[in-house]
């Protein structure tokens, strides 16, 4: 191997931030439905400890044996609904409590997947599942809830988006003495992918395997610098957008390699079918860890100026490329994720006035995965935000593609003020919301957008 | 190479010119010398050579050092050569799962290669390749290390940050299966992990 290869290697890894960012395993929890609600709980903790008892362990020595930080050990379950149907609100509050109690004593970090599936309609189970997520996140540590509202093959259910809106309002006021980030651990999609690694998201959707391992990299500071370093080799008058667009591709492969590696290893260790490898971006709040600083580094000097949809589109296209050779088998999202909160850059773009809502909206037609961690007033309505989710909904229904919201009402605080939530949460300033209350008509209709032709596409 | 063939190791230093190449390797097939393996490398206008070649069993060790002495004896510069007969199967028996690469990065000082690969003899590490380079005013010095004999990669690790905080030196330990895996088109997994 040459020298200057192994060098950069080591570079990457040590000096910018090179990590696998989740490793999450897949739990089908299918069988754990049982006459009673405290017996289908001891089967679902049964069944998680069973099978991810050595997940942490395994994952740690995995990392230590290749130096490369595994950083968030995740577990997603069957959809909820699924498994407690039948059961009412305070059944499935109780089954929350189960997959919580689960996740402490394998010692994972969250928990995804106490979800629906509505895309369609509502079945009763969904609807008790619905009433259950205010208190099922309050009082649980570890579990992330999600809803599939709709699909580029059904349309988009617009009673659920009517009912979510208050549901988001519920979780962020009962969580008010931290920032409302209860509204943190929800997220509604449109198009949800069953193999996605990511929170709050991450379900194991009823098409997979019984068990399986998924994979998250990361990388937004390695393909930072890795731009930075050729803009400073070749000279930015010398460079088109297509050598950086190729720049990108190459490193996204490094980058891709790295999760397959430790992905596969950790499977093979624990004897569980590997899924596949998530290519997203994802940034953390930590300095050099930011999809945000990419944008700027390709020409906008402030994010959300003109550009940046172009920028993005072109980014999220290059990673996907690179990543796919990379692997034997992608999914999940793949794609730039531009979480308001948790990328310090688009936080402050938001914080300058750079950035809008309008304008991350635009960008989620071009990547993944959404308006995601976008801090709003406490005081925007649920029909509003309501209707914040129908409007990114379209955009997934529309283009064949994932999108999703997660817009945290902070209670009490109004545009322009601060809100931290911590961590890998990050901190913002909150967003404007423009034009709230004048979407209430609308979203009164309910009903059903209907689903999207399949031909003439425009 | 069936077993009528003996294998030799032979290694050649000299200052660098054209033809060097040209001349051992013709004076090698003039003994029906077969070379399968080599390396070489230029440093600062010296050139040296390692190569392995397996000859038929009724060639000696001393007609072929006589005949490269005549190549010498011809040449412009001096040629240092060296010809060792290899007793065993010199098979690179090279633990993919063992397989490690050290790098040792700090202030360019004297004793530095010794200090590293002093812990490197400590801790039964061999070494399988070595290169050094300096970049940015710093000395990196990259070893290919085997450690099979170790018993275990947690101390390795724990001994190891302790020797770089000890001398001022940045040191990293990684797999190889890393390198390979970001720099290589196939995936270095191997079927008997899976």
């Amino acid at each position: 191997m040459r020298s200057d290869e192994i060098l950069k290697t080591v570079e990457m890894i040590q000096k910018e931030n090179l990590d696998v960012r989740a490793v999450t395993m897949g739990i089908s929890l299918l069988d754990c439905h049982r006459a009673d609600v405290s017996r289908t709980c001891e089967a679902i903790v049964e069944k998680i400890t069973r099978h991810a008892g050595k997940l942490v362990e395994t994952c740690e020595a995995i990392s230590t044996e290749y130096a490369v930080p595994v950083v968030n050990k995740r577990i997603s379950v069957t959809p909820i609904a699924h498994v407690g149907a039948g059961f009412n609100a305070d059944g499935f509050v109780e089954i929350a409590r189960a997959l919580d109690l689960a996740a402490t004593k394998v010692g994972v970090d969250i928990l995804g997947g106490f979800s629906a599936d509505v895309a369609n309609g509502i079945t009763s189970g969904d609807n008790e599942l619905f009433k259950a997520i205010p208190e099922a996140l309050a009082c649980t540590q570890k579990v992330c809830s999600s809803v599939n509202v709709g699909s580029t093959r059904s349309g988009i259910n617009m009673d659920a988006v009517a009912m979510l809106g208050k549901v988001i309002k519920d979780l962020a006021e009962r969580s008010a003495d931290s920032g409302g980030f209860g509204a943190a651990k929800f997220v509604v999609f449109t198009n949800q992918p069953g193999d996605n690694p990511f929170m709050a998201g991450a379900v194991h959707g009823l098409d997979q395997n019984e068990v399986a391992i998924n994979v998250g990299v990361s990388g937004p500071g390695v393909i930072a610098r890795a731009l930075e370093r050729r803009i400073a080799k070749d000279g930015a008058e010398n460079l088109g957008l297509h050598d950086l667009a190729e720049e990108i591709k190459e490193t996204a492969f490094r980058v891709t390699r790295c999760g397959e590696l430790i992905g596969r290893r950790v499977a093979a260790q624990l004897s569980i079918p590997f899924g596949v490898v998530d290519l997203s971006l994802a940034p953390t709040p930590n300095v050099g860890d930011s999809v945000g600083e990419i944008m700027k580094i390709l020409g906008v000097d402030a994010i959300g100026a003109p550009g940046t949809t172009a920028i993005v589109a072109m980014l999220n296209d290059a990673v996907k490329k690179g990543g796919a050779f990379a692997s034997q088998s992608v999914g999940g999202l793949s794609g730039a994720f531009i979480p308001v909160c948790e990328d310090r850059y688009l936080a402050d773009a938001v914080k300058d006035g750079s950035l809008s809502i309008e304008k991350l909206e635009a960008m989620t037609s071009v990547c993944s995965v959404g308006l995601d961690m976008v801090a709003i007033p406490g005081s925007v309505d649920a029909a509003t935000i309501s209707a914040i989710i129908a409007d990114e909904m379209a955009i997934g229904m529309i283009n064949g593609k994932t999108t999703a919201v997660r817009v945290i009402p902070v209670p009490g605080k109004e545009a322009g003020e601060f809100v931290a939530f911590g961590g890998l949460f990050g901190e913002s300033t909150i967003a404007q919301v423009r034009s709230v209350g004048k979407s209430t008509r609308f979203v009164n209709f309910g009903g059903k957008i209907p689903a999207p032709i399949h031909s003439l596409k425009n | 190479m069936s077993s009528s063939t003996v294998e030799y190791i032979i290694s050649i230093t000299s200052r660098d010119r054209i033809g060097i190449v040209y001349e051992i390797s013709s004076a090698l097939a003039s003994l029906q010398g077969n070379i399968a393996d080599s390396r070489q490398s230029v440093m600062c206008g010296y050139y040296t050579m390692i190569l392995r070649a397996a000859f038929p069993a009724e060639v000696s060790q001393s007609e072929i050092e006589g005949k490269l002495a005549e190549v010498n004896a011809n040449s412009d510069t001096a040629l240092n050569i060296l010809v060792n007969q290899v007793d065993d199967n010199l098979l690179n028996t090279v633990d993919p799962q063992n397989d490690y690469v050290l790098t040792a990065s700090g202030a360019d000082q004297v004793g530095f290669v010794a200090r590293v690969s002093g812990f490197c003899m400590e801790h039964c590490i061999n070494i399988l390749d070595l290169s050094t380079t300096i970049s940015d005013g710093e000395f990196i010095m990259m070893l290919e290390i085997d450690l099979s004999r170790c018993a275990s990669i947690r101390e390795v690790r724990e001994a190891l940050a302790d020797f770089g905080r000890e001398h001022g030196l940045k040191v990293v330990l990684q797999h190889n299966d890393i390198f390979k895996a970001v720099n290589e088109i196939s995936l270095p997994i191997r079927s008997s992990r899976e």
